[in-house]
């Protein structure tokens, strides 16, 4: 259904923003920097600045340890950046309270954790469904049932996530996060524990959120082939963004890999 | 294993706060309770009277009785006594006869008897304390010795008092006061201020001395209570003894610590209802305790199954984790029992005082700390630790490693035919209690009690299942309240066991704190009801401080215009139960006139009568006595008299079990004064009273005047029901924390999905919401079965609620705080923390 790499017309690199759509940037981030208390003066992120246009895929990639988990949660509003601003569909994030950050976020952003985060003792479907209702609107069930299918979770609705396969999970968690058809997706190695064929599945349900629906997605992926997905990557190492690449090929993306691993 | 345990403590310090405070606090519990127990039983007389005396003749002090049971060739002697709360007498020739003995400079009778002192005004006078006055003939000064301060040595018609005494009453040798005895009201004259060897007066009596000529006109005793002996220095003490012993024949002869039981038993403090509150108290608070600290550590346990997992994919065998969880706890205890001892020691001091206030304990009542009963409190305390960690643990290891890389590990289920076998046996153990054990006498209250542990670790023991059952129904009711309403439903069902153990200890306060509430309220109701209804003809209730004599009371009920009145005495009488003597609160009891005054509900027979007694209902159900049966009876001062069974009456509540006559009573009983007179009458007779006894106090209605015994019982019980809510009220917020501690991460997954903050606390307080109308249900009906037994077996009344104001304010009270509990750690888990962190569990 969908080609390995498809070829993109809306790609927006920061260095010719001035040709981007009207729509803008839904996502920026600009000079972005955090540390962790007692990481030993560690800067996760050392002055970031990234934006991220509507309707792309872009994948952030870098070393482990280099601020890409960071950076996600930073962009999403879930972590408050020590220096810089973030704005979400044009409104700074900084300056918002607690319940408006929550509702800005659950209203534009879904997320696939690292970690998946779900409720274990919701099931599968109340899990996906979760976020809307919590929201406050009527979910779109037919859709969260699609999207059940496509990842391949049909027949697993009513297990709780303890029963599943860390895969299985993996998709429970990005089910979750396409169901509330959210403007912004960020996910987390979303296809680190997939095997080959359910993780090109699932990389082609992203690419489509994102060619049909307009979908911002911003992935972190370690696989250059995942990120050969993308219409742009971004490489960062030790906090600050080292190089970036548009229209990339899993080739070059390996390549510049090890190009900054070698540094 | 010790560096690991030591390491987890410091790593995990938060997640032992829980168990660190439920052990503390029940050592701090049982060692408080454990040192009132030892005070008790192990006070001793504050003072000797008889100090300066070498040797000490008592009469009776108790009944005895010996029972000769022949078995095959085996005879088995079994002796049983009860106090007597009156003095046996000796005879009267016996202190001449030992006075004649070789080594004895003295023998020197003492008559002692209880009397009433008040000032010229009326004025009621008491020793310091409240201690009761005592009167004595003057020459029993020497016993102690009391010497003069001031004045010179009574004659006839004179005191001499001790110098407290003496500042209390405001007077000094030449004043006047009035002394009440059963013979009668006297104003005598002061003649002299005396004293003991140091102070003013002895700790536990005031002393008034009377002329030895007059003693038995006052006391109306027939006899010395006490022969003391005072010998020459040097002396051979063994003959001496042996000398005495045969003089003395079947009468006591003490020396050294024993004489002070020669003295009237009135003038001792009196330590047997303290020490069967205290046992109570021990009783309630240590169950109270285990079973907090058993669920709060198996609580403890089940929230690491993670990483107990994590240790075991790592390595550790499964006896590896017994044993580190065993030595944690026992470090954790350990920790606590230090401080736990220390509350322990303030928690017994401010008990004793509190029931010092409250009268329910000797003023002389001091703490004692035995380094000995702390240690035991705090070996309780780790052990109980000890094994409910090694149980908890037993189904906690076998946690497959694999549960590790899980969200949440589950331990293994103990199954639910091991639980419901768990709960068969206390559930059946209570049952037997309710239906064998008589809940309508004396043991009822604490019966109950004990029935309603029983309950408890039935409840407790199918917590899981029966909650099943009640989450089902509440969880729907939960979710038509919204989105959070609908997840608080979800994750109850979800964890039930986290529910339950939760649940429990709101079971536990509503249960054990609202039966004990219920219950005594009902006795309270039924007393007073009781009380009205047995004096309800009655027009008019006359009083005086600290009693009537008989002799006032046979001239004032012949007034003229008097129809009917019923005067009774307060007193004590003993009767044998089965080779025991059993000791009965009775009265003594004078009706004249033509017209019925004390309506005691007579079943059969008629009161009165001589040589007659009647007896409540339960007390001839509980000897199995028959109408006209002749019954050997001892009265206060040991004195045993055959008397018939002539009525069986049923309103005994707040009156006593035996009615016996007036006149036996008064020459019996030490004291022998008539508390009260009821009275129907025409004309004014009221005014009469006035003229004639102005002292005399008289009511137009009847008041329920509860007998003192009744109010102090009162107290004491409402004193424990403090403490009880207190530590149950404990555990609740402290379950509450502990299981709260454990859901930080799933808290922020919730938020990571969506929730604000505010939700999240909607959602706590739902679950809440559920957990506590889950414990409330529960605990109403582990109520519910003890208080309806326990008001059946009063008057065949089938009681739930009893008093609604109670009942509600206990609902209400355990709901605010469970609700309260609920929400408010929650508050602090969602702190300001960072979300990503506390997600990925760091
Ligand atoms: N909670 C924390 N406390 C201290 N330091 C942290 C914390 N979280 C991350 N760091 C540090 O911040 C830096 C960036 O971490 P981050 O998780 O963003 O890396 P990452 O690029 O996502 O790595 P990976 O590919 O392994 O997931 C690392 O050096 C890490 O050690
Ligand atoms: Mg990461």
């Amino acid at each position: 259904m969908w080609s390995g790499n498809a070829a993109s017309t809306r790609l927006i690199t920061m260095r010719n923003r001035g040709t981007a759509e009207a729509s803008g940037p839904v996502v920026e981030v600009v000079d972005v920097a955090k540390s962790y208390p007692g990481g030993a003066g560690v800067r996760a992120l050392d002055g970031v600045s990234v934006a991220f246009a509507a309707g792309t895929l872009c994948a952030v990639m870098g070393p482990s340890g280099s601020g890409k988990s960071t950076l996600l949660h930073c962009a999403a509003g879930l972590d408050l950046p020590d220096t810089g601003r973030v704005l979400l569909a044009g409104q700074e994030i900084g300056g918002l309270r607690e319940p408006k950050l929550t509702e800005a976020r659950r209203r534009r952003v879904g997320f696939v954790f690292q970690s998946y985060n779900l409720m274990d003792s919701l099931s599968v479907w109340h899990n996906i469904l979760l976020p809307q209702r919590l929201a406050g609107v009527r979910p779109d069930q037919a859709w969260a049932r699609e999207v059940v299918q496509r990842v391949g979770l049909a027949g697993r609705e009513h297990d709780r996530p303890g029963q599943l396969s860390g895969g299985q999970r993996q998709r429970v968690a990005l089910a979750r996060a396409l169901a509330g058809r959210p403007e912004v997706i960020f996910a987390d190695e979303p296809t680190g524990a997939l095997d080959l064929s359910t993780g090109r599945e699932v990389l082609g349900l992203l690419r489509e959120a994102v060619d049909s629906f307009r979908t911002t997605v911003v992935m972190v992926t370690h696989d250059p082939a995942a990120a050969a997905w993308a219409d742009r990557v971004v490489f960062l190492a030790d906090g600050r963004i080292v190089d970036e690449l548009v229209d990339p090929t899993a080739e070059k993306v390996a390549a510049l890999m090890m190009a900054v691993s070698a540094r | 294993m010790m560096r690991l345990a030591l390491a987890t403590l410091r790593q995990q310090r938060g997640a032992y706060l829980g168990t660190f405070l439920a052990a503390f606090l029940a050592v701090a519990l049982l060692a408080g309770g454990g040192l009132l127990l030892f005070s008790v039983l192990t006070a001793k007389p504050p003072a000797d009277r008889f100090a300066a005396a070498t040797v000490v003749i008592s009469g009776d002090r108790e009944v005895t009785l010996e029972t000769v049971t022949k078995k095959k060739d085996k005879v088995k002697t079994k002796v049983k006594s009860e106090r007597l709360t009156g003095a046996g007498m000796l005879p009267a020739d016996l202190a001449s006869r030992v006075a004649g003995l070789t080594g004895v400079t003295a023998a020197i009778p003492d008559a002692a008897f209880p009397l009433q002192l008040s000032t010229m005004t009326g004025q009621p006078i008491r020793g310091r304390d409240d201690a009761p006055v005592i009167g004595h003939g003057w020459q029993s000064a020497r016993l102690t010795p009391y010497t003069l301060r001031a004045g010179a040595a009574p004659s006839p018609g004179e005191v001499v008092l001790d110098a407290d005494l003496a500042s209390r009453a405001g007077v000094t040798a030449g004043d006047s006061v009035q002394v009440t005895s059963k013979a009668g009201v006297r104003t005598m004259r002061v003649a002299g201020i005396a004293v003991p060897a140091s102070g003013d007066g002895l700790p536990a009596q005031g002393a008034l001395f009377v002329a030895d000529r007059e003693v038995q006109t006052i006391s109306e005793l027939a006899g010395p209570t006490a022969v003391g002996i005072l010998t020459a220095p040097g002396a051979d003490r063994t003959a001496l003894l042996a000398a005495v012993r045969a003089e003395a024949a079947d009468a006591a002869v003490l020396t050294g610590a024993d004489r002070v039981r020669a003295d009237l038993p009135g003038a001792l403090p009196d330590y047997i209802g303290p020490i069967s509150i205290f046992g109570f108290v021990i009783g309630i608070t240590a169950f109270a305790a285990v079973f907090v600290l058993t669920g709060t550590v198996s609580l403890g346990v089940r929230q690491r199954l993670r990483e107990l997992a994590l240790l075991r994919t790592a390595g550790a065998t499964p006896g590896q984790l017994r044993r580190l969880l065993g030595l944690e706890s026992m470090l954790i205890a350990g920790l606590a029992a230090v401080p736990a001892c220390a509350l322990g020691v303030l928690v017994a001091h401010l008990v004793a005082a509190r029931f010092r206030t409250i009268d329910a304990i000797p003023q002389q009542f001091t703490v004692r700390i035995n380094v000995l009963v702390l240690l035991c409190a705090a070996l309780a305390g780790l052990l109980v630790t000890f094994l409910a960690a090694r149980i908890a643990a037993r189904r906690a290891v076998r946690i497959a490693p694999t549960q590790a890389l899980a969200e949440t590990a589950t331990a293994p289920g103990g199954g639910v035919l091991v639980r419901a076998l768990l709960a068969v046996v206390p559930a059946g153990g209570a049952i037997a209690v309710l239906t064998f054990v008589p809940l309508g006498g004396p043991l009822g209250m604490g019966m109950s009690f004990v029935s309603s542990a029983l309950l408890l670790c039935a409840v407790a023991a199918l917590g899981p299942v029966l909650l099943r059952l009640l989450i089902v129904p509440l969880s729907r009711l939960a979710g038509t309240t919204g989105v959070t309403g609908w997840l608080a439903g979800a994750i109850t069902r979800a964890e039930g066991r986290r529910v339950a153990a939760v649940a429990v200890p709101l079971v536990l306060m509503f249960a054990i704190n609202a039966t004990m509430l219920l219950n005594s309220a009902l006795l309270g109701a039924l007393t007073a009801d009781e009380q009205a209804a047995r004096t309800a003809a009655a027009t008019a209730q006359v009083t005086g401080v600290g009693g009537v004599p008989l002799g006032t009371v046979d001239r004032l009920v012949a007034l003229p215009g008097v129809t009917g009145a019923a005067a009774t005495l307060p007193t004590r009488a003993i009767v044998a139960q089965g080779g025991k003597p059993e000791d009965y609160v009775a009265q003594g009891l004078l009706t004249v006139g033509s017209e019925q005054v004390l309506d005691l509900a007579v079943r059969d027979g008629a009161i009165g009568g001589d040589g007659t007694f009647a007896a409540s209902s339960f007390l001839t159900e509980q000897e199995g006595w028959q109408l006209g049966d002749e019954v050997p009876i001892w009265l206060a001062d040991g004195y045993q008299t055959p008397l018939r069974l002539s009525a069986v009456y049923e309103r005994s509540r707040g009156f006593g079990d035996m009615v016996l006559p007036a006149q036996l009573v008064a020459a019996h009983d030490p004291r022998g004064l008539v508390s009260a007179i009821a009275l129907r009458y025409q004309g004014d007779v009221p005014a009469q009273i006035h003229a004639d006894w102005p002292a005399l106090r008289v009511t137009p209605a009847i008041e329920a005047a509860r007998a003192g015994d009744a109010q102090n019982q009162q107290g004491a019980w409402e004193l424990m029901v403090v403490i009880s809510l207190g530590f149950t009220a404990i555990a609740v917020v402290n379950t509450f924390a502990i299981a709260t501690a454990a859901r930080r991460r799933e808290y922020a997954d919730l938020r990571l999905a969506g929730a604000t903050t505010g939700q999240v606390r909607r959602l706590a307080s739902r679950e809440a919401a559920i957990t506590v109308a889950v414990g409330l249900i529960l605990g109403m009906a582990v109520t519910a079965i003890v208080v309806g037994a326990f008001s059946t077996a009063q008057d065949g009344t089938f009681r739930l609620i009893v008093d609604p104001g109670t009942y509600l304010g206990m609902l209400g009270g355990v709901a605010a705080l469970g609700l309260l509990a609920g929400a408010l750690p929650t508050r602090l888990v969602l702190g300001r923390r960072s979300l990503p962190l506390v997600a990925e569990g760091r």
